[in-house]
């Protein structure tokens, strides 16, 4: 027992305690107690958490992952430059976007292949709706640990005008596989355009004034989430938080921001960040990184440019490898992407920030009660299958 | 009508039965209103007879009992549950003959048998000999324990405040500046019963996202539908005492009594929807600290206030 995760000048290591024993389930006679928060448990999804307590009070916290392994890294191996998106946008379904577009940069700088920019747009447009779509999901589970399924309700209903663009674009609600290398894969239409405004009118003006109403600042709320979880700045960068987490934690780190790609280097938009660090803040940074992302979609719009939406992508690809970034809606999504001039990658390493968040949970779940389990994990943010991958 | 019969049909157990199949259905249904969902639709008018299909498809499920657990306890329960939370209705007044039985300590025995449910339902967990319902079960006694005080001392004061603890002579004395005067009591009862009988926002013990489903989680098919119907009836028969005690029973114009008394009874299921639609649980130790340091208190202060205002009416 025990596991220790060595990264470069940071040694992780969970301290040793005695595994529990006894027939009589140990409630009474020993102190500690072992739940399996998972993977069967309604609010885990496919992981589990070994959770030690004494009483109500977490001693300590034990990720056990591994449920959703798909291999995704070494399928892309027999796929050519072309198909291997199916196997990347699986990274998780829930935003695939960001992962796709991660993908076909880094396969279009080793291919020396510059996109036209009406699919940069496109790109644009397209991973801004996925990152609406995650953070609705994001914004109703992380209600949703504490027992209300209102928010979830209310963001299913908007996320599926953002479903009906996607599948009016490419013909899929979930697993579009509409990002290549050298463009997108379809012509962004003007229905698709217009369904897209009109899921974020939708969003703009009836979603987030009604969750707005009910949900911010809710004292409930924010009574089961300040103080909870806290990460200081400085603890967020050694530890190698992700996304909003990390930007709750005040730090303005977004890979759009710091190395534009696709067409966001020309499009105004601010970082959230917060200053607290808690779970609250994690919310309150998903909440306003929602509404960023609409703007962002209606600029990307109003300067939509004319032209081609794809170009040709060479079947073979010179030798040489390239490391791209992408703020996918859960973190930095980093791709180390290699080839050997074959028709296929060689060799694809994703980085996924849910993984990096994952290992930083069990530090932020000490000296907490067992009620805050739930609520630091889904603050986190976490996608299962990005983790496993 | 003979009192075996009422205890049969009226306000016994066939009537019981049905309003519970309708609360339940009135549940799902507002909630899927406020969550902008069309909710139970296909059995029935409306989706009207959900909640009935439901309840057979729980009663034709197997008993699973897990082979560790405390085979005899475990399968008592429900039942005793039941009995318990069922003896509660035969002192409640739906109109001014619809009742069981009326005695002169009414409300005594119910805030009695309402006391007696913890042990109840930690023996339920206990006897599960299960991780989760275990802690559920200590989860409930402890939440139970900080929530009957205030219960006990809000009741109270009506019944100070009437000068009896007969549910008819309360009602038949009760006014609208009595509603007025005991609507601190009123808000601290509802209160109580929320978190007495566990509902959201104060549903600690069988929170799903930490312990599963608390004390519930081994019991499957009947004997599960019995428990958790007998915690319906719970909150029926708390907030029927509430309607007694705060809000005039059955009195009210035009309308017939029984009438007023669902009227009066659905505003506050409505109140209770609500809230779980919208209110996030709160944890255990919060709900300790409200409890005994704000809730007894209020209580306390609130006797205090009725004894006084007792004292210048009389």
């Amino acid at each position: 027992m025990g596991n220790s995760i060595t990264t470069a000048g940071y040694t992780f290591v969970v301290e040793e305690s005695k595994e529990i024993s006894g027939e009589d389930l140990g409630l009474l006679q020993e102190k500690l107690l072992q739940l399996n928060w998972g993977v069967q448990h309604p609010a885990s999804g496919p992981m589990r958490l070994k959770v030690w307590v004494d009483g109500d009070e977490v001693v300590k916290v034990d990720p056990d992952i591994g449920y959703v392994l798909r291999l995704l890294e070494k399928l892309v191996e027999y796929r050519t430059w072309q198909n291997a998106i199916v196997n990347v946008e699986r990274a998780c379904f829930i935003d695939n976007f960001g992962t796709m577009t991660g993908y076909s940069i880094a396969a279009e700088k080793i291919a020396g292949v510059e996109v036209p920019k009406k699919a940069d747009y496109v790109r644009t447009i397209l991973c801004e709706g996925g990152r609406i779509v995650s953070h609705l999901i994001g914004l109703g589970s992380f209600v949703g640990v504490m027992g209300v399924h209102t928010p979830m309700q209310w963001a299913l209903i908007a996320r599926e005008k953002f479903l009906d663009a996607f599948e009016v674009y490419s013909g899929q609600r979930i697993a579009t596989a509409s990002i290549v290398p050298g463009g997108v894969r379809y012509e962004p239409t003007g229905k698709f355009i217009e369904k897209m405004v009109s899921a974020v009118d939708f969003l703009e003006k009836e979603f987030i004034p009604r969750y707005g109403e009910v949900f911010i600042d809710n004292p409930t709320l924010k009574v089961r989430s300040e103080g909870i979880g806290v990460v200081p700045k400085e603890k967020a960068v050694e530890l190698g938080l992700a996304g909003p987490a990390l930007r709750a934690s005040g730090i303005p780190s977004d890979i759009r921001k710091d190395y534009p790609y696709a067409a966001y280097g020309e499009l105004d938009f601010k970082v959230v960040t917060k200053e607290e660090g808690d779970c609250y803040a994690r919310y309150l940074v998903i909440w306003e990184e929602l509404i960023e992302s609409a703007k962002i979609i209606r600029q990307a719009i109003e300067g939509f440019p004319e032209g081609e939406w794809r170009t040709k992508f060479p079947l073979k690809v010179p030798p040489g490898e390239a490391y791209v970034n992408v703020e996918w809606a859960r973190g930095c999504f980093g791709f180390h992407l290699i080839s050997d001039g074959g028709t296929g990658p060689y060799r694809l390493k994703m980085r996924a920030p849910s993984f990096a968040n994952l290992w930083a949970m069990p530090e932020l779940m000490k000296n907490i009660k067992l009620a805050d389990v739930p609520v630091i994990f889904a603050s986190l943010y976490m996608c299962h299958g990005d983790i496993d991958r | 009508m003979e009192a075996w019969i009422k205890a049969i049909f009226f306000p016994g157990f066939v009537f019981l039965l049905v309003v519970f199949l309708m609360i339940f259905y009135l549940e799902r249904k507002i909630l899927a209103d406020v969550h902008l969902r069309t909710g139970p639709y296909y059995v029935g008018k409306w989706g009207i007879l959900q909640t009935t299909a439901d309840v057979f498809k729980l009663l034709q499920k197997e008993f699973i009992i897990q082979r560790r657990a405390n085979k005899l306890l475990f399968s008592l329960i429900p039942f005793v549950a039941f009995l318990m939370v069922a003896a509660l209705i035969a002192f409640i007044p739906f109109s001014e003959h619809s009742y069981i039985v009326s005695t002169s300590f009414d409300l005594l025995v119910v805030l009695a048998l309402v006391t007696g449910m913890p042990p109840v339902f930690f023996y339920a967990g206990w006897a599960s000999k299960s991780k989760y319902p275990f802690i559920g079960g200590l989860r409930v006694v402890n939440q139970m324990i900080s929530g009957e005080i205030p219960l006990w001392l809000s009741a109270l004061a009506a019944a100070v405040f009437y000068g009896t603890l007969n549910h008819l002579q309360i009602v038949q004395e009760s006014s609208i500046l009595g509603f007025i005067i005991l609507l601190p009591a009123f808000l601290i009862f509802v209160t109580a019963t929320l978190i007495v009988t566990d509902r959201p926002p104060f549903d600690i013990p069988e929170a799903e996202q930490e312990i599963v489903y608390g004390f519930l989680t081994e019991y499957g098919g009947f004997n599960y539908a019995i428990l958790v119907l007998s915690k319906l009836i719970e909150l029926f028969a708390l907030y029927s005492i509430a309607v007694v005690l705060f809000l005039g029973g059955f009195k009210g114009p035009v309308l017939p009594g029984i009438l007023w008394f669902f009227i009066k009874l659905a505003g506050l299921y409505l109140f209770t929807f609500v809230v779980r639609a919208s209110t996030p649980r709160i944890r255990m130790d919060q709900l300790l600290r409200f409890c005994w340091k704000v809730l007894t208190p209020l209580a306390l202060l609130n006797l205090a206030f009725i004894i006084l205002v007792k004292m210048f009416i009389s």
